[in-house]
């Protein structure tokens, strides 16, 4: 059997885009946070725009090469930052899957990226809360963190959008 | 609409999540209770006014058998020195959340610190 | 209370303004109003009464307050009456009872103590003799007759062994209609870990007769619950046996008790040594092996009889004499901090501390 692996158009793409987004995740995990758990979480742009340009496939590609190779990069593989940054990314991609796939809904940039924003952070704090810190003051902390995540999610939807505009 | 950078539905959604976020604040600092605001304290089944827990002061309290001297401080208060034998009011420590009650029983002073919601209705102990 | 989220998130405004058709998010803000409407807390009559040598602590809810009024003036008339009857040194009826029983011959019962006696000789059989308020005079041996904590030292063993040998136990009294008469002169009644839960048992009656619907009466951390806080059930925070803070949280609705015996309650340090005032009838010291033991059932005076067994019974013996005496939630902490427990109880058990205590738990109840 002779097989040869022939790297097409999509997945040059991807390699492209995933390369983009964990520049932009490890750039932004240099950046001090005030709060454990908030962060721009500006490497969404990328997933949100793939989704926006080339679909649901290529994104959850994009998004979970990030969430790997990003941490494989940082060193965090199959630590706990990696189950929290994990179950967000997935959290994130059935939301989306789910606006996306879901007819007549009618979403754009600003709002799969509000939709992932909020996703993620819910995912991850779950996961925070059943997984490690079983405490209810970390409870506290959830209207927090979502305030974050529909500020940021706003922002970096807003972003795409502006983007996706020039390209068009 | 085509110019506009937000869809109906992009409006809609972040109409709704912002909306979302007193609604969890509401319910997730309400029912877990959180931090105390106020400490009631009771001499001699007589209750004071009100003391609020973010200015620090230290107070004495003239209680049935002594002074009880009361430390407000970081949004907490504790008993500092009380005229009783056990001094299980002392060992306490300090308590900051709502709906906490300490007491120096053998000098008829009790505090119960009250909160936007308290926490737990009652202690058992 | 109302205004608070809506001055605190301006967002809202500045989100709700671009919308063009503002009948879509009419129900939406309905919404929030309702939940931010929702949090009254006007129902809820909260008072603390000094009584029984013990704060006693009252949560009505939902009663008007008149009704709350006349509730406090009942259960603090209720409280004194039962507090004279009951005290174990100050002359009443139980010192005057105490004396007779000495006598060895009949003598009229005051009829305020009868019903207690009567219970707590059925709750003494249950729990083979580990709960025996008899034994007046051994806790009176080690000085927990008395409003301040003895200093030590502890009682000669000799002293201890004499009493041990006379066997005060419930069974040596007799009971003919409202007489009563001891076989053994040395019974003498401690209703120490008794008395409370009655009490509670009795003001929850009344509460009941006037009509209040939803109670708590928690005296001195003892305490029963019924009805409901509004829409969610009472919430009782568990406090930690060792250092401040609360242990674990339990949620209450309907009827029921939560009691709590404590090594921490009453006692004293001598030479580097902890006394307290549980007193093991078996051995005329203070019970080893367990810092407190918690129990939820549904009437308060048999909670309190059994909190003191089990405490008694220790962490390898509680299992069989819950069991006897049908409690059906305990929660024991061992003197090394290892909690113990039934399945159920655990179940219904919400840990407040940062570390998920280590659990060991016991048969089904």
């Amino acid at each position: 059997m002779d097989r040869t692996l022939v790297a097409t158009v999509e997945d040059h793409r991807i390699a492209l885009l995933a390369a983009l987004a964990i520049t932009i995740h490890i750039a932004e995990s240099a950046l001090p946070t005030p709060l454990p758990g908030i962060k721009p979480g500006l490497a969404n742009i990328i997933t949100i725009a793939t989704l926006c340009l080339y679909g649901l496939r290529t994104a959850a590609w994009v998004l979970m090469l990030r969430v790997l190779a990003g941490s494989l990069l940082l060193g965090t593989f199959l630590s706990p930052t990696f189950a929290l940054s994990f179950s967000g990314a997935v959290a994130a991609l059935l939301v989306l899957s789910v606006a996306r796939l879901t007819p007549g809904l009618g979403f754009g940039a600003v709002g799969y990226s509000l939709l992932a924003a909020m996703a993620h952070m819910a995912g991850q704090f779950t996961v925070a809360y059943w997984l490690f810190i079983p405490h209810p003051a970390l409870l506290q902390l959830f209207p927090v963190l979502m305030t974050a995540a529909v500020l940021f999610g706003l922002v970096s939807g807003i972003i795409v959008a502006t983007m996706l505009k020039h390209f068009r | 609409m085509r110019s506009s950078l937000l869809t109906r539905s992009d409006w809609l959604l972040l109409i709704a999540s912002v909306a979302l976020l007193p609604w969890l604040y509401g319910s997730f600092w309400g029912s877990t209770g959180g931090m105390g605001e106020e400490v009631h304290i009771m001499v001699d089944g007589r209750e004071l006014p009100p003391i609020s827990l973010s200015k620090d002061q230290t107070l004495t309290i003239q209680g049935s058998i002594g002074p009880s001297v009361l430390e407000v401080a970081n949004h907490g208060i504790r008993f500092i020195s009380s005229p009783c034998q056990g001094k299980q009011c002392i060992h306490s420590g300090w308590h900051t959340h709502a709906g906490e009650f300490a007491a120096c029983l053998p000098n008829r002073v009790a505090l119960l610190i009250t909160g936007r919601e308290s926490r737990y209705d009652t202690f058992n102990y | 209370m109302a205004a608070d989220p809506a001055t605190r998130y301006p967002g809202l405004d500045d989100g709700a303004r671009p919308l063009r058709r503002p009948g879509r998010a009419l129900p939406l803000l309905l919404v929030l109003l309702l939940f931010v409407g929702g949090c009254s807390r006007e129902e809820l009559h909260h008072t603390q009464l000094f009584s029984f040598g013990t704060l006693v602590d009252i949560s009505l809810w939902g009663a008007s307050s008149t009704q709350a009024e006349h509730a406090e003036r009942i259960i603090q008339e209720e409280l004194q009456t039962m507090h004279r009857a009951w005290h174990p040194w100050l002359p009443g009826p139980l010192t005057e009872t105490n004396r007779r029983l000495q006598t060895g011959s009949w003598f009229d019962c005051p009829p305020e103590l009868l019903p207690l006696i009567v219970e707590a000789k059925r709750l003494y059989e249950l729990s083979d003799g580990l709960f025996n308020p008899a034994i007046g005079k051994l806790v009176a041996l080690w000085g927990f007759h008395s409003d301040v904590p003895p200093q030590g030292p502890p009682p000669e063993p000799a002293a201890i062994q004499q009493l041990l040998n006379q066997h005060p136990g419930m069974d040596d009294i007799a009971i003919d209609g409202k007489r009563l008469r001891s076989r053994n002169p040395a019974v003498q009644l401690d209703l120490g870990a008794f008395a409370k839960g009655y009490a509670v048992d009795r003001i929850i009656g009344r509460l009941e007769r006037m009509g209040i619907e939803n109670a708590i009466i928690n005296a001195g951390g003892d305490l029963r619950a019924i009805g409901r806080h509004g829409k969610r059930p009472w919430r009782i925070g568990i406090r930690n046996p060792r250092g401040p803070g609360v242990l674990a949280s339990v949620e209450l609705s309907g009827d029921e008790s939560v009691f709590t015996s404590g090594d921490y309650e009453r006692f004293y340090e001598y030479e580097g040594k902890r006394y307290h005032h549980i007193i093991d009838p078996r051995t005329g010291h203070p019970a080893a092996g367990v810092t407190s033991v918690t129990v939820i059932h549904d009437n308060a005076a048999e909670a309190d009889a059994a909190a003191t067994a089990l405490f008694v019974a220790g962490p390898e013996g509680w299992y069989p004499v819950a069991r006897r005496l049908g409690i059906k939630y305990v929660m024991l902490v061992d003197d090394k901090g290892g909690i113990h427990m039934n399945p159920a109880m655990a179940k219904r058990i919400r840990f407040e501390t940062t570390d998920r205590p280590e659990i060991i738990y016991s048969k089904p109840l």
